[in-house]
């Protein structure tokens, strides 16, 4: 599914990720830890083709093609999903035709008929239900007034509209409740099947309770320092990351 | 010029389609309780010359009501200016100004609105709003608006802003498949879309719609 290999970037000169390998099938689950300013989401931005950074060395495989050499929308429409750590406001663009446009550019990618505007509402309110989003935030403009949570949780909603091979959700649980966490974590999981896989970025086990990862990796400094099983994020909650890295 | 009076308790409107070539000229002088609106729409993109358009209007009776509405879509190298001169002479009066410019290529916009309260107009209410963006770097708008309030019981306020398409928003946009052209043209949507909504005359909004659709894309 992801093949990333050695992967330099940088940003303004800098360089944030030094050297990055990590290969992803089908079907498997990954979450990414690491503190702050590490460079997860820097990584989550080059995958998804930011135009202010820079990749200076390495190369990654999507689906047997370069990735590097997509521009953003085609990595989408090939499946690539960013949930994103601080989602846009764009006041104006109603939920309605954001959405419409995103599903029916995927579509005529793949060589579907786009979608009627009766069919399309049909799946709006299908994929609404599934994280149990409000009608009302539906109805209005890109994220403009959400609360914190509630931008999260349109993020899921996109992500199961679009219904992407590789979902990289970046700090979706950050801002939810314990209830809103729940939902959308079983959204996240009925989406999640054996032709698709999913990179989890989080800071806290509590999201690996319900999204159980297959490999942890820890991201520090721009490079993957430790990979595991679903234990070494248990053991971050005891040591935390200053006594991981010296192991 | 055009001379126009817009007589006692009368209500007009006025839809300007400005032809590129042009420098229009409007004269307007509303009698009291009258309502005037004005629709501006600068869409001709035919040719790469030099414009304006000119709106000087003037309250002489009481409780009269201004509005003015305006988006325009500048390309090429045209050059275009809007002016817009409002005065209030006499108590009670109500204006509202709400232009809206995209401006693309190496083209040139101006608005300057000049907006006058008399010294015993009082109660007048007054409002104007400039908002720009620049498609692209070479592309610029000149803003000034032009306020002089001689009477002191009065509620006037304006705002200009001018900046570029957000990028932020562009990306995550493209994140969900869309193209950049798409997204512009979502986000220009967006942009003039409380203007349009002011128009409450559908054929005229669907012509608008098409014409911007047309030079967007
Ligand atoms: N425009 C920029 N110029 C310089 N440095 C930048 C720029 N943008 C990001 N950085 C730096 O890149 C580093 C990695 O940032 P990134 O957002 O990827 O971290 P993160 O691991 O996601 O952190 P967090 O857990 O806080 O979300 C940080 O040190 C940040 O300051
Ligand atoms: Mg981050």
């Amino acid at each position: 599914m992801l093949d990333i290999r050695n992967l330099h970037a940088s940003i303004a000169g800098k360089e944030i990720l030094k050297g990055i390998n990590l290969h992803i099938s089908a079907g498997e689950t990954h979450a990414i830890m690491g503190p702050n300013g590490a460079g997860k989401s820097t990584l989550s931005a080059v995958l998804a083709g930011h135009p202010a950074y820079t990749v200076t060395e390495g190369e990654v495989i999507f689906r047997g093609k370069n990735l590097l050499e997509m521009t953003p929308e085609v990595r989408a429409r090939e499946g690539l999903f960013l949930s994103f750590q601080y989602p846009v406001e764009i006041p104006g663009v109603s939920m309605t035709n954001f959405m419409r446009a995103a599903v029916n550019a995927k579509r005529e990618h793949n060589g579907l008929p786009v979608l009627n505007a009766g069919e399309f509402l049909k799946l709006m309110r299908a994929k609404r239900a599934l994280v149990e989003l409000d009608n009302k935030l539906a109805g209005r403009s890109v994220n403009e007034g959400f609360s914190g949570g509630e931008k999260k949780r349109n993020e899921i909603f996109q992500m199961a509209m679009l219904e992407p091979c590789l979902s990289i959700l970046d700090e979706t649980d950050s801002g939810l409740d314990i209830d809103a966490l729940r939902i959308v974590a079983e959204g996240v999981n009925k989406l999640h099947n054996e032709t698709s896989a999913t990179i989890v970025i989080t800071h806290y086990q509590r999201l690996l309770d319900y999204i159980v990862p297959d490999f942890v990796h820890i991201l520090a400094d721009g490079q993957i320092v430790r990979t595991g099983g679903k234990e070494l994020a248990l053991e971050l909650e005891q040591t935390g990351y200053a006594g991981l890295v010296n192991n | 010029m055009q001379e126009i009076i817009v007589h006692k308790g009368e209500k007009k409107h006025l839809v300007i389609m400005h032809v590129a070539e042009e420098c229009a000229q409007w004269q307007i002088k509303q009698e009291a309780d009258s309502v005037l609106t004005v629709h501006v729409f600068c869409l001709d993109t035919t040719a790469d010359t030099e414009s304006s358009v000119i709106l000087d209007i003037e309250q002489i009776g009481e409780h009269a009501e201004t509005y003015i509405y305006g988006l325009g879509i500048l390309t090429g190298k045209q050059q275009i200016s809007v002016r817009t001169h409002v005065k209030h002479s006499v108590p009670n009066g109500k204006s509202n100004q709400l232009l809206k410019f995209a401006v693309r290529d190496e083209a040139k916009g101006s608005f300057v609105g000049e907006l006058i309260v008399a010294p015993h107009a009082q109660h007048t209410e007054a409002m104007q709003t400039n908002r720009n963006v620049l498609l692209s770097p070479t592309a610029t708008m000149h803003t000034q608006p032009q306020l002089e309030i001689y009477a002191d019981d009065v509620k006037c306020s304006h705002g200009a802003t001018t900046g570029q398409i957000d990028e932020s928003a562009l990306f995550y946009m493209q994140q969900r498949g869309i193209a950049p052209d798409e997204a512009r043209r979502l986000l220009l949507a967006a942009f003039f879309h409380d203007v349009q909504t002011t128009l409450n005359e559908p054929a005229v909004e669907d012509r608008i719609q098409r014409k911007i659709e047309k030079i967007i894309l």
